[in-house]
C-alpha cells in the first residue's frame, strides 16, 4: 500500500517533468504546424551545455541555466531563421526532413565532443529527501522538477494569451495571410516560437540532467517521452502538455508496480498508444475546437 | 497527325529497347560480379541490394502512399529475431527463417494496422515508431529471447556467400518489380489519385483503406525478407540494434538523397549511402554527422533528391510508371 502511494505520488511529480520535455514540441507543433523531430536532441544538447556551464561557473545554477538559454535562443533563432523558414512553405515533408537531419547531425556531434559516457549535472537540491514520512518520500529534484513545469507552463499560457506579441503569434497560428496582411511579420513570429521552445528545451535539459544521467543518445528516447505527452494532451495545447505528461508519467510507475521495474516504459508505450488509438486528437487538442 | 504519332511510337519503341538492352547489360554484369570482382566488391554490392530494397518499401509508403512510417526497424529487428530462433534455438534451415518471418511480418503489420490506421499524418509517424520501440523494451526484458544478450548468428558463417550475393540480388530486383508492379496496375492509379487528392479520390471510388492497408502489407514483408538477409550478413543481433531507429535513418536517407516518389530514386541513394559510409568508415563518429549535413543541404537545394532534380532538368523517366495514351488510329 505504501509502495503504491509512492508510486502514484512520484508518477504524478514525473509527469511535470515530462510535462516541460514536452513543452517546446508542443509550442512548435501548435504555432506553425511542424513536428520537431530535433526536439529530443536538442534537450540533450541543452543538458550538455548547462553542465559545460557548470563545470566553468562552479554549479551556479541560475547563471548556469541564464547562460544556457541565451545561447540556447540565439542557436533556435538560426536553426528557424536560415533552415525551418525556408522550407516550411514547401508542405510538411521537406521541413519534417529538415528537423530529423538536424536532429542526427546534433547527436553525431555531442558524440563526437563529449563521448558516450553517462553525465549528470548536480546540484544541491538533488539528492535531499524533502518530505521523508512512513507512506511516502520526496526527493527535491522531482518536486523541483514538479514545481518548475507548472510555473512555466502557467507563465508561458499567460504570454501566449495576454500579451501583444503572444497575440502575433496566435495569429500566425490560425491565419497566416490574414496575420500578415495586419502587420504581422509571420516568419519572425516562428522564428521568436522556436525560441520559447529552445529555452523550455533549455529549462527541460537541466530539470532532466539534474535527475537522471544522460548520454548524447539519449536524445530519441526524450523525443519519445515529448510525442506521448503532446499527443495524450493535445497537439498544440500548453495546458494539455501537464495533462499528458501526468498521464505518462502515472502510466510509467503503475505499470512498474503492477507488472515490475523491467515494464515502466513499456506500459508508458502501451497506454501511449491505447490514448492515441481512442483519441486520436488527445485529450485537450485545438483541433477540436477550432 | 497520324504521322506525328506513329513517329511517337516509333520514338517510345526504341528509347524502351535502349532501356531492355541497358537493364540486360547491367544484369548480366550484375550476374558474373562475384566470379569477377573480389570478396570485397561483392559484400558492397550485397549492402547495396538489400539497404535499397528496404528503401524501396519506404518510398512505396511515404512516397505514394503518404504513409511516412519511422517504425519500419520494427519488421527488420522481428525477422532478425526470427532468423536467430529458427536457426540458433530449434536448428532450422535458412529458408524456413524466411518463410516464417514473411508469415510473422504479414501478421504483425495486420495487428498493428488496427490502432495505427486510426492515426493521420505525423500521429502515424509518432505511433509506427513508439511501436518499434515498444518491442525493443519488450525484447530487451523477454527471457525467451535471452533478455538483451541476444543471439549469435553462426548459420551466417557455413554459408555459401556466392549463393547468398544471389539471394540479395534477387531480393533487390523483386523488391523494385514489386513496387513497378503496384504502380502500374489499377492500384498505382488509385494511389496518385489519393496523394493529390485524398477527398476526390474517395468519392470516386477508390477504397483509401484497402489500398493503404495492401501497401502496408507488401511493404512489411519484402521489408522483413530483407532484414532476414540484413541480419544473415550482420552474423549477430541484439535488441538495442534490432529495433535501432538507425534503419530507418539509413532508408529516409537513402529515399531523400536519391528521391522521394520516384523508383530510382533509392537506387541512386542506395548507392550513394553504401559507398559514402564504406569511405567514411574510417572516420569512426564522422560518418552519420556527415550524412545529416549532406541530406539538409539536399533537402534545402533539391527537396526532390538527385532524381527529381533530374527528372525536372532533363525529363528524364528510367522506369515510366506514367501511362501513354494509346493514340486512336
Amino acid at each position: 500500500m505504501e509502495l503504491l502511494i509512492q508510486s502514484i505520488v512520484t508518477g504524478i511529480l514525473l509527469g511535470g517533468l515530462y510535462a516541460i520535455v514536452g513543452l517546446g514540441l508542443s509550442l512548435v507543433f501548435g504555432i506553425m504546424g511542424l513536428t520537431n523531430i530535433a526536439h529530443g536532441n536538442l534537450m540533450i544538447m541543452c543538458s550538455f551545455i548547462v553542465m559545460v556551464f557548470g563545470t566553468v561557473f562552479n554549479g551556479n545554477i541560475i547563471l548556469m541555466l541564464v547562460l544556457a538559454i541565451a545561447c540556447m535562443v540565439v542557436f533556435g533563432f538560426l536553426f528557424q531563421n536560415f533552415l525551418v523558414n525556408k522550407v516550411i512553405d514547401k508542405g510538411p515533408n521537406p521541413a519534417l526532413l529538415v528537423t530529423f537531419g538536424v536532429s542526427i547531425v546534433i547527436q553525431n556531434a555531442l558524440q563526437l565532443i563529449f563521448g558516450a559516457d553517462a553525465r549528470s549535472i548536480k546540484s544541491a537540491f538533488a539528492t535531499v529527501n524533502v518530505v521523508s514520512s512512513d507512506y511516502v518520500s520526496i526527493s527535491g529534484a522531482y518536486l523541483a522538477n514538479f514545481v518548475v513545469a507548472v510555473v512555466v507552463i502557467v507563465l508561458l499560457s499567460l504570454f501566449i494569451k495576454r500579451t501583444r506579441m503572444g497575440r502575433a503569434i496566435r495569429a500566425s497560428a490560425n491565419n497566416v495571410r490574414a496575420a500578415e496582411l495586419m502587420g504581422v511579420n509571420t516568419k519572425l513570429m516562428y522564428s521568436v516560437t522556436m525560441c520559447i521552445a529552445m529555452a523550455t528545451a533549455c529549462i527541460a535539459g537541466l530539470l532532466v540532467g539534474n535527475t537522471f544521467v544522460f548520454y548524447p543518445y539519449s536524445g530519441p528516447q526524450y523525443l519519445i517521452i515529448a510525442f506521448g505527452v503532446v499527443v495524450i494532451g493535445g497537439m498544440g495545447s500548453i495546458p494539455g502538455t501537464l495533462l499528458g505528461g501526468i498521464i505518462l508519467g502515472l502510466a510509467q510507475l503503475l505499470g512498474s508496480y503492477f507488472f515490475g521495474t523491467g515494464y515502466q516504459i513499456f506500459s508508458g508505450y502501451i497506454v501511449m498508444l491505447i490514448l492515441l488509438t481512442v483519441c486520436p486528437a488527445g485529450l485537450l487538442s485545438n483541433a477540436k475546437r477550432k | 497527325m497520324k504521322n506525328n504519332h506513329s513517329s511517337l511510337r516509333a520514338q517510345s519503341k526504341t528509347a524502351s529497347l535502349i532501356k531492355l538492352i541497358v537493364a540486360a547489360v547491367i544484369l548480366i554484369v550484375l550476374i558474373v560480379m562475384p566470379f569477377v570482382g573480389g570478396a570485397y566488391i561483392r559484400n558492397i554490392l550485397i549492402l547495396i541490394f538489400l539497404y535499397m530494397a528496404v528503401s524501396q518499401m519506404w518510398n512505396l509508403l511515404a512516397g505514394y502512399t503518404g504513409l511516412v512510417s519511422l517504425g519500419m526497424q520494427a519488421f527488420i529487428g522481428l525477422a532478425g529475431y526470427v532468423l536467430a530462433l529458427t536457426t540458433q534455438q530449434y536448428g532450422k534451415p535458412i529458408w524456413l527463417a524466411f518463410i516464417l518471418a514473411a508469415v510473422i511480418a504479414v501478421v504483425f503489420a495486420l495487428i498493428i494496422s488496427l490502432p495505427i490506421f486510426k492515426m493521420k499524418g505525423v500521429y502515424f509517424t509518432i505511433g509506427t515508431w513508439i511501436i518499434a520501440e515498444a518491442l525493443y523494451v519488450f525484447f530487451a526484458n523477454w527471457a525467451f529471447v535471452k533478455y538483451s544478450i541476444g543471439y549469435n548468428i553462426t548459420v551466417a558463417y557455413r554459408m555459401n556467400l556466392n549463393t547468398f550475393y544471389y539471394l540479395c540480388l534477387v531480393i533487390g530486383i523483386v523488391s523494385i518489380a514489386v513496387v513497378l508492379f503496384i504502380l502500374r496496375s489499377k492500384t498505382g492509379l488509385a494511389l496518385m489519385a489519393m496523394r493529390d487528392n485524398e477527398d476526390a479520390a474517395e468519392v470516386r471510388g477508390v477504397r483509401l483503406y484497402r489500398t493503404k492497408l495492401m501497401c502496408f502489407l507488401i511493404a512489411s514483408v519484402v521489408t522483413a525478407i530483407a532484414g532476414v538477409a540484413l541480419y544473415l550478413n550482420l552474423a549477430y543481433i541484439r535488441p538495442t540494434n534490432a529495433f535501432s531507429i538507425e534503419w530507418t535513418v539509413s532508408m529516409v536517407f537513402i529515399v531523400i538523397i536519391g528521391g522521394i516518389g520516384t523508383i530510382e530514386g533509392p537506387i541512386i541513394g542506395a548507392i550513394i549511402y553504401v559507398l559514402l559510409s564504406q569511405i567514411l568508415y574510417n572516420f569512426a563518429g564522422y560518418s552519420n554527422l556527415i550524412l545529416g549535413i549532406i541530406a539538409v543541404i539536399l533537402i534545402m537545394v533539391a527537396p526532390k533528391g538527385i532524381m527529381g532534380y533530374l527528372e525536372e532538368r532533363f525529363a528524364w523517366d528510367i522506369f515510366g510508371i506514367r501511362r501513354r495514351i494509346k493514340p486512336k488510329s
